[in-house]
């Protein structure tokens, strides 16, 4: 133990703690820009700097461990100058237009400022470090809005491990984060999971803006334009309008839908009844590999990011992919060859399908090649709940006044299955309800199935859940494993190449958490990843558990009428054309 | 690092260890951009007292000599300049110490020409 003192108070803390874990166990937050626990200790914005008696020079605090008789001033005059001065000079060589910034209103460099009454003299405000945007299809960079944290680059090696940022220090009085110089995100290897865009404390790093799209669609009299929101959606559009984390998906809903309305879509549909449709396809596609012994175990195929991960990186396994198209694809593809024809008297090419999504590959995703049936595309647009937010002030809609609005759409029938998707393990966990039963006769003991839910969470090095479900009719063990996070599916890679164990299911996120824990999410710099993402999957089980009449997929009577009247059966040659894609090896430059 | 920089450095030697070495406004400000940018092959880029104080240190600098000074800016100069205090590594400590004491031993040649009466 050291004994050490921070503004005249004594107390005792373990030896390697830091100066700012310290201050933390007295209730001083110091404030920080560059710092991640565990992942990015690196004192470069020097903003955490304190005084410490005897030092000639301020110290950062959030990489320097305490030693016995220490003596700190963590709001001396020299400190809080310190501060100001290096926020300002950082300010001097950020551009400012935080009116149409993308971070709008949860720009962590921007509250930094206010706190510390940053005065601009002088100093700024300035016109950016580097005019270069970097596009991408999901994500894009603008490098004007860099502080140089390396918060992203931290992020991009160590929790996604694609490693495609990095900090170019070549020049050390311009330095820059970038992708590989003069390629686009899209080139480089990116995954496009939008992790970084989360911890970005500044707009720098943003999701591909599709709002002006949605908008032009919106204006557009010649088409009929259905939207569809994501499972996880629903348990965190609220945040954005003051609600807290976890409020029940109840109270929401009807608000999010109501919204949608307001904004001018014509339909509005959801996409956990593709959710469900996904289970009875991917499910089908299982148990049609093990009863003809092929290729095991099976990957699911809902995550892009996690797609495009192994079509980069691991496309030895692609026959693992399920050819499952992902839950809004599906949904695109059914409104506009099933229900748009069918129902509302539209052809393909006049319906536009808009989805809400909690996730910025899915923007990659509706630009890939093979996303159309018969020429027309599945989706034209993708917009992240920020973005939905974003549309929904911009129109003056107050949310928290809205009316519930029901929607009465069959394309908005879904069952608990369906919503439960957006938690990590909610893929598996739907799965195992349904497939259970075709393999049985007779439903998943206790329906709830909390092995694959997973108690431990470790939003750094993602985490790998594993169950095994005894089949006692034929006999078998099923082995099922739920991995999310960059670094775990990496771990998960290993297990498979080392061939020590054998699955038969792998259902893979490339978010640590799922869905609900999305690079399109809402931001929240208040509670810790683990523990929103606890909050969030936790209002998703709880519709799952109290809310819905239906919880496993087979039951969902729109479901039953879709293969009825289209499909014809899961996996049968209509579902493929509509229902299923391919994958195929991508290529990148590396550096 | 060049000829040129290394007498920036011995001038820099001589300042700090001779508070008598006096230069025309003009010849000091040149010279304190050129001990700057002398420095530039230094430093790393990785925390903001050095990498962005340096390159502001250098824009104030500038208004001295194109004659667009005033007392703020000399108040900054002094502001960043201790702000390098705060800095990662010895590159940037270094910088600043060596201009803590080349403000303090020429502060009236600053301070004349931006000076208010």
């Amino acid at each position: 133990m050291a004994k050490i003192t921070i503004n005249g108070t004594q107390l005792k803390v373990k030896k390697g703690t830091t100066i700012l874990k310290a201050a933390e166990s007295l209730g001083y937050k110091i404030p920080t820009l560059c710092f991640m626990e565990e992942i990015n200790e690196i004192g470069f914005c020097r903003v955490c700097v304190v005084e410490v008696e005897g030092e000639q020079d301020l110290v950062s605090s959030c990489n320097t461990e305490v030693a016995n008789g220490m003596v700190i001033e963590t709001e001396s005059e020299k400190v809080l100058n310190a501060r100001k001065t290096t926020l300002a000079l950082l300010a001097s060589r950020h551009r400012f237009d935080c009116w149409r910034c993308p971070k709008d209103g949860s720009c962590e460099f921007y509250d930094l400022l206010k706190e510390n009454d940053v005065v601009f003299e002088e100093f700024g405000p300035g016109i950016g470090r580097n005019p270069e945007q970097i596009f991408g299809t999901g994500i894009s960079q603008d490098q004007s809005k860099c502080v140089l944290c390396k918060r992203c680059v931290a992020v991009c090696n160590e929790v996604v491990t694609a490693k495609v940022l990095k900090f170019r220090d070549e020049d050390g009085t311009n330095p820059t984060v970038s992708p590989t110089v003069g390629l686009e995100f899209d080139d480089a290897g990116c995954i496009f999971c939008g992790q970084c865009t989360k911890v970005c404390p500044t707009g720098t790093l943003h999701e591909t803006d599709h709002i002006q799209k949605v908008q032009a669609l919106l204006r557009d009299k010649n088409k009929g334009v259905y939207v569809q929101v994501a499972p996880a959606v629903r348990a965190s559009l609220a945040e954005e309008f003051g609600y807290p984390i976890g409020t029940p998906v109840r109270e929401t809903q009807g608000k999010m839908y109501r919204a949608l309305e307001l904004l001018g879509f014509d339909t509005v549909t959801d996409t956990n009844w593709a959710a469900d449709l996904t289970i009875m396809e991917e499910g089908t596609e299982l148990i049609k590999r093990i009863q003809t012994n092929g290729q095991l175990p099976l990957f699911t195929s809902c995550c892009p990011a996690w797609v495009r991960y192994a079509e980069l990186y691991r496309p030895e396994y692609l026959e693992n992919l399920s050819s499952a198209k992902s839950p809004h694809m599906m949904q695109g593809s059914l409104i506009k060859h099933y229900y748009g024809p069918k129902y509302a008297n539209q052809k393909p090419e006049n319906i536009a399908v808009v989805s809400i999504m909690p996730c910025t590959a899915k923007k990659y995703e509706i630009s890939r090649p093979e996303m159309e049936v018969d020429g027309v595309r599945d989706i034209d647009a993708v917009l992240t709940v920020r973005e939905l937010a974003k549309m929904i002030k911009r129109a003056g809609i107050d949310f928290r006044r809205l009316e519930d609005a029901t929607v009465d759409n069959p394309l908005a029938q879904f069952t608990g299955a369906g919503t439960i998707f957006g938690a990590s393990g909610g893929v598996t966990e739907a799965a195992l309800r349904t497939v259970y039963e075709v393999l049985e006769g007779s439903e998943l003991p206790g329906i709830e199935y909390h092995d694959v839910r997973g108690a431990t969470f470790n939003s750094y090095e993602g985490t790998i859940k594993e169950a095994t479900i005894n089949l006692k009719k034929t006999g078998m063990k099923l082995n099922v494993a739920v991995v999310h996070g960059g670094a775990a599916i990496k771990r998960m890679f290993e297990i498979l190449d080392s061939g020590k164990k054998q699955y038969h299911f792998i259902e893979f996120m490339a978010c640590p958490g799922g869905c609900v824990n999305g690079g399109g999410m809402p931001i929240t710099n208040d509670l810790s990843v683990a523990e929103v993402v606890k909050l969030r999957a936790q209002s998703l089980y709880d519709q799952d558990a109290q809310d819905m009449e239906y919880r496993k997929s087979h039951d969902n009577p729109a479901i039953q009428k879709v293969y009825a009247e289209f499909l014809q059966e899961a996996n049968s040659p209509e579902a493929h054309k509509y229902c299923h894609t391919h994958y195929t090896q991508k290529a990148f430059t590396k550096e | 690092m060049s000829t040129e920089s290394q007498n920036i450095r011995e001038l820099f030697e001589n300042w700090i260890l001779d508070a008598e070495t006096k230069m025309q406004e003009e010849d000091l400000v040149s010279n304190m951009k050129n001990y700057l940018l002398s420095q530039h092959s230094e430093i790393c880029g990785k925390c903001a007292p050095c990498r962005d104080g340096v390159i502001r240190m250098e824009k104030l600098l500038d208004q001295y000599l194109d004659g667009t000074a005033t007392l703020k800016t000399l108040k900054e100069l002094e502001q960043v300049t201790y702000n390098l205090r705060a800095s990662r590594c010895s590159v940037g400590l270094d910088i600043g110490k060596n201009f803590e004491v080349v403000l303090e031993n020429n502060y009236n040649v600053l301070y004349n020409p931006v000076k208010k009466y």
